[in-house]
This record gives structure tokens, C-alpha cells and sequence, in this order.
């Protein structure tokens, strides 16, 4: 997988380190910002009140 | 990873032998690296609901503070109740540091209670007969009720509203109530704290319920809302509610205070905002 996308990323290997930086960090912020604020409430562990 | 030139070409060009090795190690290769990866996603889920909500929420928190400190400098006419998700109170806990303090907000949403402790709406507001009752994150999102089982009997809770500093005590413990007025009970800082009078069932300082179980932050802690005794006749509460044990939604972990002093607020700040 990480080979496969290594592999489409163009241009000489350092900027291809610069480029998997920044799809690693889109990854990341996607998870934090978009999809983790919508998962979080699904789950039980922050039920705080009672009733 | 490519190293060079001539590798890279041979992972473009695969030579025409590929043999049934090569596709199962590609396989095998692409669920461990799928495994890992789900790993690190869940880890970093972790990081996101300890650390992560917490940044976010103390922004939250910070300007909920201000709004609250603005709206009690110029005060709106005729504000009898407040509107969901406003400040309404600051909850000063001196046992956890003279500057633990947070804003409480009314009512007990998702987005109220990232942003800080809520007000179930229909209960008591501070200082009222009756049981003001708040709920607050154990982990993440501020955690503001993190050390909530470290708390002991006559432990203050400070409540401050614009114009009035309220000063709750814990509630003796479960085992404490035989012999509190000559043991503990008769120690400066316990004055005021009692066992609450019949007819209130025995109502423990900290408690662990049920999830479902409503009847702690009823006016009347145990007994059902509709059973309540007239207003005047009702004991001034305080119950803090949280999720129990840590990182989990299992029971609720409950803490019960009544109210022993009560100041305008003025120049001073109550001697209690400092004991340790």
C-alpha cells in the first residue's frame, strides 16, 4: 500500500519526501478536525449525565 | 523505498516471472501495512479525546469566562432564566487549588459540556432550595471533574454568581454518618455539614448510580421528582455528576454537597477559596 502510493507520488525523491509529508499531515487533520469530532460523540465514553 | 534508478524501474516493470510468491507476499505485505496503519488511527483517536479536546475545550472555556465576566459588568434587565449555553455560575473547588475555577453553563448538550460543566436546566440554580445540579467530563474536552472521587466530606464546592458567593460542603461519606457530630463533623471546617434530616433518605457526600438513575439530581436526592417536598422546606444542594470509572460511561460517579455559608460579593473573596 505505502509502496504503491510511493510509487505514484512524481518528481525526484526529495520532493517526493516533501509531498508524503504533506498527505500524511491531510490525513492526520482530516482525522483530528473532521472525522474524530463526528465519531466521538457516537461512542459512550464521554456520557457524563445521568437520567 | 526506492533507492535508486535501476530499482525504481523494476517495480515500474515487474519482469514478466512473478511468481504466486510475489502476489502473496504483496498481500500479506498490504494487510500488515493495513493493520499498522489502523493501529496508529486508533492511537491517534486516543490522543485526540485526552489531549486534543482538551486544547479545544480550554479555548471554548476561556471565551464562555469572558462572556460570562462581560455579562455580569453590564447585566441584561429581567434575566430570569438563562439561555442554553451560556455561563451562568463559576465553580471554584479550593481542595483541587486556589485557582481551580470553572463556568458553568446552562443545560447538559454535547456542545455545552465541551465547553464546560452544564446545568441540568431543570434544576435548582445556585443558592435556591432545592438541588443545583451540574454535570461535567471526567477525561478530554477540559475534564473539569478529572479528580471528582478524590474529594472528601466537608471538601467546599464555591459557587460565584454575579452577586453571591455560595459556599457547599460535601455531604458526610457512606460509613461516616454513625458518630459524625463528635468525629469529624466537629472540626471548624465542618460546620454546617450534617447528615440531612429526615424525610431525606440518607444522602451520601459521593455516590456511584446507574447511568439511568435520575433520582441523584432530583430536589430531594433518592426520591422521585414528583415526590418533592414544598420548596421552603427543601435543604440547598449542590450535585456534581460525571462518567465512572475514568474513560469509560459505565456508571456515574456523584458527589453531594448542602449549602453552609452563603456572602454578597463584595471587595473579599470567601476565606474558603483558599483552604487547601
Amino acid at each position: 500500500m505505502y509502496g504503491w502510493i510511493w510509487r505514484q507520488l512524481p518528481g525526484p525523491v526529495a520532493l517526493r519526501v516533501v509531498e508524503a509529508l504533506v498527505l500524511f499531515l491531510v490525513v492526520v487533520g482530516l482525522l483530528l478536525f473532521v472525522v474524530f469530532p463526528w465519531l466521538s460523540p457516537q461512542l459512550p465514553f464521554n456520557d457524563v449525565t445521568t437520567g | 523505498m526506492s533507492t535508486g534508478t535501476p530499482v525504481r524501474n523494476s517495480h515500474r516493470q515487474p519482469p514478466p516471472g512473478r511468481t504466486a510468491g510475489d502476489v502473496v507476499r504483496d498481500v500479506v505485505r498490504g494487510i500488515g501495512e493495513l493493520l499498522i496503519t489502523v493501529g496508529m488511527v486508533v492511537l491517534l483517536f486516543v490522543v485526540y479525546e485526552v489531549y486534543v479536546t482538551d486544547w479545544i475545550s480550554a479555548g471554548k472555556q476561556r471565551e464562555a469566562t469572558a462572556a460570562l465576566e462581560d455579562r455580569w459588568a453590564n447585566p441584561r434587565t429581567a434575566q430570569d432564566r438563562p439561555l442554553a449555553g451560556e455561563g451562568i455560575a463559576r465553580l471554584h473547588v479550593p481542595a483541587f487549588g486556589p485557582d481551580f475555577a470553572f463556568t458553568v453553563l446552562e443545560g447538559t448538550g454535547d456542545e455545552t459540556l465541551a465547553t464546560g460543566p452544564g446545568h441540568y436546566a431543570d434544576t435548582a440554580l445556585p443558592g435556591q432550595p432545592g438541588n443545583f445540579g451540574v454535570a461535567g467530563h471526567r477525561v478530554g474536552k477540559g475534564a473539569p471533574f478529572n479528580d471528582l472521587d478524590l474529594l472528601q466530606s466537608c471538601d467546599a464546592l464555591v459557587v460565584e454568581t454575579r452577586t453571591e458567593w455560595f459556599v457547599y460542603r460535601l455531604l458526610p461519606l457512606a460509613g461516616e454518618v454513625p458518630g459524625w457530630a463528635e468525629g469529624k463533623g466537629a472540626a471548624e471546617r465542618c460546620r454546617g455539614v450534617t447528615p440531612l434530616p429526615p424525610p431525606y433518605p440518607e444522602v451520601p457526600g459521593m455516590e456511584i448510580v446507574d447511568p439511568g438513575d435520575a433520582s441523584v439530581i432530583a430536589p430531594v436526592p433518592g426520591r422521585p421528582r414528583d415526590s418533592a417536598l414544598p420548596p421552603d422546606a427543601q435543604a440547598q444542594l449542590i450535585t456534581l455528576t460525571t462518567c465512572h470509572p475514568k474513560f469509560s460511561a459505565r456508571e456515574r460517579l456523584i458527589v453531594h454537597g448542602v449549602l453552609v455559608a452563603q456572602y454578597p460579593k463584595g471587595s473579599e473573596r470567601p476565606a474558603e477559596l483558599v483552604e487547601g
